[in-house]
């Protein structure tokens, strides 16, 4: 049964190295993506466009508007002088944010009032308009506060924070957004490439006829299931190591946990993947319809359901059920355990069991459906 | 021209006899709408927090209450040692742990700074960002009124300084919800899924049958043979753009703020321009299979990643926002959002509408010349 | 004027010649039989003959225009089966045939007219609905075929038409051939099946990109072939070739079923030398030796082995 298995892995390994375009494709575009979307893609909000609208223009607010510039959180864009140019900067989206200082501001500060600076905020883009939101609350809070203890301290008192915080923040101290969305993308890559190489290749056989000659051979569905699935899975598992090796030294993930864990469980992964791969090559016909089913269930799952972008506790529940049905969503929770905690497998064994049982279902569901047609 | 109307009738029947093809491209985008529709939420609501309250106060468990009652916070854990806090942190359990010390009541008393210890998990930097943002909000608040407490206590009414507050209003999108930002951007890429993976095969599933070399010995012109091919898919492609909508008025409650013909108007030109990549891919790829991994490494992913879809385009670096301008979804992405966010008219987003003209001109064009009726 | 003429026609793919100046002409009208094994450059001259594969250089003149110029006027002066399958499979017979009529410009009554000539010919009538894929082989062959020709072209070339089909299907598919050719049209038709050769009016043995015979096949058999060929029946069939092939004084040597077809220079001093080689020397009874007509199988072999010798000195 092995030597079976191994000529059908050689001849598959061999129509694969003919295919020159393939391999390139398998091998340069992750690689090529790695690099241009670990440069892209990040949630960290720096250099916000904003407006400043001064009725105001005292010594504070101009002081105010220094601080607000001294990080690089925020960048002034422009000045304006009436109520009508606002809606004009926010709809043309010349600034996301703008900053009203009313007139009597430091008037109000000065005889014990509560002065209120308003912030408009193009909220269209929710998150970045949370961030700014935050920043924005955070930094009139902070020199709020100095501006206290600076009319304290002239009058001989102290000011006191009642509250001190000390925060820590474990495993990403600086809060980069890039550390934890490469894991994704490496998720999305490998998904892919299992999923639609492993169909499109059976389902070619099928087109073709060769699978005929397969059929008539002594070998069993599973021999030749096995058989197949070996060589992609070579080769994920060679792109996936390209892309952490890649993702180390260009932006610096490191593996902070069991390397041989990692190892296991992206086979646990490709495992799943390749069976999904299968049942799709089953349920298809033609290439273009394989192709159509692989994208459907790894493309747009394993970016929006696998809480690669999206936090998964944020969604409605029915729709946190539907995230089961990409194994993208398990590996992706192993991986950043993996890469970013360095966490042992006591913090996601159940991952683990449910990868293993995904692909038992699958593999049990695609045996069910070949049996009845041989594969043909 | 009648010879092209026979193309669009052959392309048609074919598509009727393969009824798989049919579900995908009527059914699945609505699915896919809406299941993913729901999942795009950034949106923070529910923080699992674990709180070690070394001081067990009644100051301490009003402190504790600030946060559960401001809504965000949800207390999964309490415990009374480090090893519990590093466990939930570990399994992802918690977001957070919450450590009060032991003297935190004595030290308001005493009008004395109280440390806290906050821990986070900072795997999601974005996440982790927001949250520390309301739990300064909830931290400053509780400060505030302890501090009125003091001076109350003291017999001081006023306060001694004035403060400043930020008074934030949000445009256009009040709630801050993700899912309004979200969804036209979603309805934008599944059109772009669908139609590149429908145009791909065209021409290259012809040549790999064989088809297309007697195409090719027959009168029939290159320009013939392209639009009698594309036209068949615009149909469909407009057919899937009016279903969309359908589903992101009706079902998400998302109205159209903008002018609603612009809209279609616009998407076909979207639709254009996606159907003359998926035609380019097929005149340049040997085998369905490299027209395949093609348009998803090449083609799709980049687009979803670079469109500024769910990652600002104002993040990204310098040389990768040059990048975004090739795409041709982003323009859409642009335009959607400001028709149905913004009810911005046609005239403020010109630049975009004519960049998405010229795409789909530019393309088809390209396509046409590639499709020689003659090899070498 | 001829239908089809071809001057020094070449196709070099890099350093490899596939076609080398090939030369000949075609009369309206004719069976022309293009024959030579696989990779000997039949698929690559048909397809510059069409239009659709640009020469490397040397031109032809096909229905009057050159095909190096005037590849897209060519193509409306000629038909084209091409060697894989080159229906639909998922549409009907009907619409197949609405189809490629309309590509060649056929409406309403012409399109009717030839629509019921395809059916007829295809023996289809009245089964129009059918898809095309659910036809045999030798049905969709002859279909294919018909449809070839439904805009009525001067010429057609088949590429391996017949491949996979069974023998009676290809006898009426060879039957519409010669209805065609009857009714003035050329047929331009690659093969390697020898027997289907014979119905062609004239055969070019084509090898490595050469032509190396052309001619009816009457005169492939006696011009080519000086020698006589004898016929060997005896026991001991692979002992006696392996003696046989031996020889100095036999040009050729083949096995044909049992029996041995022995290429000798003269008759009467063949049948002496066999007897005595086999016989005498080696003790293998012989039952029966004729002199038999060559076959084009005998002509085809003797004249490639020349060439490939030609080519090894």
């Amino acid at each position: 049964m092995l030597n079976r298995i191994k000529a059908i892995a050689i001849k598959e390994m061999r129509q694969l190295k003919r295919d020159k375009r393939m391999l390139y494709v398998l091998f340069i575009f992750p690689i090529f993506l790695l690099v241009i979307f670990g440069y892209a893609i990040n949630f960290d909000v720096h250099h916000i466009k904003i407006v400043i609208y001064d009725q105001d223009k005292s010594t504070d607010s101009r002081n105010y508007v220094n601080s607000l510039t001294s990080s690089d959180y925020f960048d002034i864009v422009g000045y304006i002088h009436n109520d009508k140019e606002i809606k004009g900067v926010l709809d043309t989206k010349k600034a996301q944010c703008v900053v009203v200082f009313p007139r009597d501001m430091s008037q109000k500060l000065y005889s014990k009032q509560t002065a209120k600076v308003q912030v408009l905020i193009d909220g269209v883009d929710a998150n970045t308009a949370s961030l700014i939101l935050n920043y924005m609350n955070s930094a009139t809070a902070a020199y709020s506060q100095k501006l206290q203890g600076n009319i304290l301290a002239s009058i001989g008192r102290k000011a006191y924070i009642p509250i001190d915080i000390h925060p820590a923040f474990w495993f990403n101290p600086d809060l980069d957004s890039t550390v934890f969305l490469i894991p994704g993308l490496i998720v999305m890559i490998l998904i892919l490439t299992a999923v639609v190489s492993i169909s499109l290749s059976i389902v070619r056989e099928k087109e073709r006829g060769t699978i005929e000659q397969i059929n008539v051979s002594p070998l069993t569905s599973l021999e030749l299931l096995i058989g197949k699935t070996v060589p992609y899975t070579i080769i994920s598992l060679m792109v996936g190591t390209l892309i952490l090796v890649g993702g180390h030294f260009l932006f610096g993930i490191t593996f902070k946990g069991n390397l041989i864990l990692l190892f296991f469980s992206t086979l646990l992964f490709l495992f799943a993947a390749l069976n999904l791969g299968i049942i799709v090559s089953s349920i298809a016909n033609t290439q273009q319809v394989a192709f159509q089913i692989a994208t459907l269930v790894s493309m747009l799952p394993s970016m929006l359901l696998s809480g690669f972008i999206f936090p998964i506790e944020s969604m409605p529940v029915v729709v946190q059920i539907l995230t089961n049905v990409t194994p993208a969503k398990f590996y992706l929770i192993i991986l950043r355990a993996i890469l970013l905690k360095g966490v042992g497998v006591e913090s996601f064994w159940p991952q683990l069991v449910y990868l293993m049982i995904f692909s038992l279902v699958l593999l049990f569901l695609s045996a069910l459906i070949n049996k009845k047609s041989k594969i043909a | 021209m009648r010879i092209i109307l026979n193309i669009i009738i052959k392309e048609f029947l074919q598509l009727k006899r393969d009824p798989r093809l049919f579900g995908i491209v009527f059914i699945a985008p609505v699915m896919q709408l809406v299941i993913l529709g729901y999942a795009a939420n950034m949106d923070v609501t529910t923080v699992h927090t674990a709180v070690f309250d070394q001081d067990k106060t009644s100051t301490s468990r009003k402190f504790i209450w600030a946060f559960e009652r401001s809504g965000y916070f949800k207390i999964d854990d309490y415990v009374d040692n480090y090893s519990r806090i590093t466990k939930d942190i570990n399994s992802g359990n918690v977001l957070w742990a919450l450590v009060i010390p032991k003297d935190f009541e004595k030290n308001i008393e005493r009008k004395q700074s109280a440390p806290v210890q906050t821990i986070f998990d900072g795997s999601d930097g974005n996440k982790t960002s927001i949250v520390f943002g309301y739990l300064q909000g909830v931290v400053s608040n509780y400060s505030t009124n302890i501090m009125l407490q003091t001076m109350d206590k003291n017999g001081l009414k006023n306060p001694v300084a004035g403060s400043l507050t930020a008074e934030a209003r949000v445009w256009y999108n009040p709630d801050l919800t993700t899912r309004v930002y979200m969804v036209p951007s979603i309805m934008g890429l599944i059109l772009m899924v669908i139609t590149t993976i429908l145009m791909s095969m065209a021409i290259v599933k012809e040549r790999e049958i064989g088809t297309l070399e007697q195409l090719i010995v027959t009168p029939i012109k290159p320009y013939q043979l392209i639009i009698g091919k594309v036209i068949p898919f615009i149909i469909l492609a407009f057919v899937d753009i009016l279903i969309v909508l359908s589903v992101m008025v009706f079902w998400f409650g998302i109205g159209v703020r903008g002018s609603f013909i612009f809209l279609v108007f616009s998407s076909f030109l979207f639709v254009l321009s996606t159907l003359g990549i998926g035609l380019f891919i097929s005149t340049v790829s040997k085998t369905q299979q490299q027209a395949m991994m093609v348009a998803q490494f090449a083609i799709m992913m980049p687009m979803i990643y670079l469109s500024g879809f769910a990652f600002p385009i104002e993040n990204m670096p310098k040389f990768v926002q040059y990048l975004t301008y090739l795409m041709p979804l982003r323009y859409y992405i642009i335009i959607l959002r400001a028709v149905v966010l913004k009810g911005a008219a046609f005239t403020e987003l010109i630049p975009e509408t004519l960049m998405l003209l010229l795409f789909g001109v530019v393309i088809l064009y390209a396509s046409s010349l590639r499709f020689k009726k003659r090899f070498n | 004027m001829f239908s089809i003429e071809v001057n020094k026609l070449t196709k070099t793919f890099g350093s490899f010649i596939a076609v080398n100046g090939i030369s000949f002409n075609v009369n309206q009208g004719e069976i022309f039989g293009f024959l030579g094994a696989n990779g000997a450059g039949k698929s690559t001259a048909i397809r510059m003959l069409c239009g659709i594969l640009e020469p490397t250089s040397g031109d032809a003149m096909v229905g009057g225009y050159s095909v190096m110029n005037q590849p897209d006027k060519v193509k409306t002066e000629i038909g084209y089966m091409s060697q894989k399958f080159s229906l639909y499979n998922d549409l009907t017979v009907e619409e197949n045939i609405n189809f490629f009529g309309g590509v060649y410009g056929l409406y309403n009554h012409k399109l009717e007219e030839r629509k019921k000539w395809v059916l007829k010919v295809a023996f289809l009538e009245g089964q129009q609905n059918l898809l095309t894929a659910s036809l045999p082989g030798g049905i969709k062959q002859r279909l294919a075929l018909a449809i070839a020709v439904i805009h009525e072209p001067k010429i057609v070339f088949l590429d391996e038409p017949t491949g996979g089909v069974d023998p009676i299907s290809r006898r009426n598919f060879w039957d519409l051939i010669n209805e065609l050719s009857q009714s003035g049209v050329t047929v331009f038709v690659t093969t390697h099946y020898l027997d289907e050769a014979e119905f062609c009016n004239t055969i070019t043995l084509i090898n490595a990109g050469n032509i190396i015979a052309s001619g009816s096949s009457k005169e492939l058999k006696t011009k080519y072939l000086t020698n006589t060929i004898l016929e060997v029946e005896c026991d001991k069939v692979i002992a006696a070739l392996d003696i046989l092939s031996k020889q100095k004084w036999i040009d050729e040597t083949s096995i044909f079923g049992n029996y041995i077809h022995v290429n000798v220079k003269d008759e009467n001093e063949g049948r002496k030398l066999i007897k005595k080689v086999l016989t005498e020397q080696n003790s293998i009874i012989i039952s029966r030796l004729d002199k038999i007509v060559p076959t084009l199988e005998d002509v085809f072999i003797y004249l490639l082995e020349k060439d490939e010798n030609k080519n090894v000195e």
